[in-house]
């Protein structure tokens, strides 16, 4: 027997197997001394401790692929889950990954594994980002970036379909935008989580029922969170079923400088759910301001006007009145006066007229005055009754007659009648 | 007073001032015509008074449109 076959004959129970095997590890690797492994996550258990088997990437169909089973005890896993959340990045199947930790072997299951002291966040961010923007890329090409977009909004979006978590700080912040406006917005909640492995399949079927309600929007709403609390609206099934949508959907997630694909594919993009409110109150109100308020104001002005043009033509009106009688009277005392001027100088010219024909009537008559007759020795005979004697006819013989003369009458008796 | 318009109304004041501009009024008619026109003054102004104070009514409701929310 030589000394290779005497080493062979050497019988070790199990524990000493396995402490001979971590031995030669740690004379290997060293004991404890950090390593980095890269594989694929193939799978992930979390249970206070995280538990993950890693293949090399590529090869997770094929059967006889090695694995690796990697852990990371509760005592550190807290830190680093933290950590790796407050950069978004979820440890999730298919992800691949660099681990950093050391080899170690657990007899009770007879496994050689790998404790994980640290994750490459910048690999693993890189490979995020990279994953992103190949959806994004995906998207354009489908034409689904501009497609939500495209769908005209209603002029006054009262009715709102609202993808939230109740009771969240981004939700309150939402709703408290529409109840302060004082608007009668109609919101239709559908519940759903906002961050997680499970948030995904939830907002996406959130948004399909509110789709089918004919909501006038659908909002999809979440307060500010780490990069992993985020990462539901980077799902490319989220992203599709709002580009697909036949509502339009705003978005208000995260804060400033967070812009999720959601965001990316959403009608309109709010930075946050306190400006999402802000935007939809503001399109209520434009609508408003055009559409009652400004009539409104336009009818009050009218009006205004209008009963003071009225008000100022009946001023007017009056004053004209007043004035045109006036003047009016005016024209008639004028006229009078006119008429009595004229009254007098026509009536003196009558008087004159008048006195002139009577004077010149006078001058004629008196040619024939019988007293002048009388004078020249002419007598004027009549009988006793006053009549004239211009014939013999006149008289009678034996009738009394009066002899006219100048100075007196000789009264007499018709002896006889002598024609000539 | 009649249940003219006010346009109907107005027409009939501004014929009678016409007339007085014109000078067709006799004295005989001016008093009726004057008498008129104050009537129908005196009734547009009403109206106007009437209308003046529904709009002051009204005028609350409208600015509470009207102001800012």
């Amino acid at each position: 027997m030589n000394e290779d076959e005497s080493l062979e004959r050497v019988v070790l129970n199990v524990g000493e197997f396995y402490e001979l095997v971590t031995g030669h590890l740690e004379a290997a690797f060293g004991r404890r001394r950090p390593q980095w492994v890269r594989g694929e996550i193939a799978k992930v258990y979390e249970k206070s401790h995280l538990y993950l088997d890693l293949v090399d990437a590529g090869s997770a169909s094929d059967t006889r692929r090695p694995v690796l089973n990697a852990h990371c005890w509760a005592t550190a896993w807290g830190a680093l889950k933290r950590r790796l959340a407050a950069d978004g990045v979820t440890l999730a199947a298919g992800a691949v990954v660099n681990l950093r930790g050391y080899v170690d072997v657990y007899a009770p299951q007879g496994k050689i594994g790998f404790t994980i002291t640290e994750v490459d966040v910048e690999g693993l961010l890189g490979d995020l980002a990279k994953r992103r923007q190949e959806l994004i890329a995906r998207l354009e090409r489908e034409g689904l970036l501009t497609r939500n977009k495209e769908l005209p909004v209603p002029v006054v979006p009262l009715r709102v379909g609202l993808v939230a978590s109740p009771g969240t700080e981004g939700y309150r912040d939402f709703t408290g935008q529409l109840v302060r406006s004082g608007y009668a917005f109609d919101v239709a909640v559908v519940t759903t989580l906002v961050q997680g492995d499970g948030a995904p399949e939830q907002i996406v079927r959130a948004l399909e029922r509110l789709d089918a309600a004919h909501c006038d929007v659908i909002c999809v709403v979440r307060g500010g969170g780490s990069k992993g609390d985020l990462a539901c609206f980077d799902d490319e099934g989220v992203a599709r079923a709002i580009a697909l949508a036949q509502t339009p959907i705003f978005t208000g997630i995260g804060h400033t400088g967070d812009e999720s694909v959601a965001d990316l594919v959403a009608h309109t993009r709010a930075i946050t759910p306190t400006k999402l409110g802000e935007e939809l109150v503001l399109l209520v109100a434009q609508w408003h301001l055009r559409n009652v308020r400004q009539p409104a104001q336009a009818l009050e002005r009218f009006s205004n006007d209008l009963l003071e043009e009225a008000s100022e033509y009946l001023r007017e009106r009056r004053r004209t009145v007043v004035f045109a009688v006036r003047d009016r009277l005016r024209a008639e005392v004028r006229h009078l006066g006119t008429l009595r001027q004229r009254l007098v100088r026509e009536g003196r010219q009558l008087v004159e007229t008048e006195t002139k024909w009577l004077a010149s009537t006078r001058q004629l008559l008196s040619a024939y005055d019988p007293s002048r007759r009388l004078a020249q020795g002419w007598s004027i005979v009549t009988t006793r009754q006053g009549l004239l004697v211009r014939s013999l006819a006149d008289v009678d013989e034996g009738s009394e007659i009066d002899v006219r003369v100048s100075d007196g009458v000789v009264a007499g008796v018709v002896t006889r009648k002598v024609a000539p | 007073m009649t249940n003219k318009g006010w346009n109907e109304s107005a027409d009939e004041l501004n014929a009678i001032v016409a007339s007085f501009d014109e000078g067709e009024v006799s004295v005989d008619e001016l008093f009726a015509k004057l008498e008129r026109a104050t009537t129908i003054i005196e009734d547009l102004e009403q109206r106007l008074a009437a209308t003046a104070a529904k709009v002051e009514e009204l005028t609350p409701r409208l600015a509470k449109v009207t102001e800012d929310e």
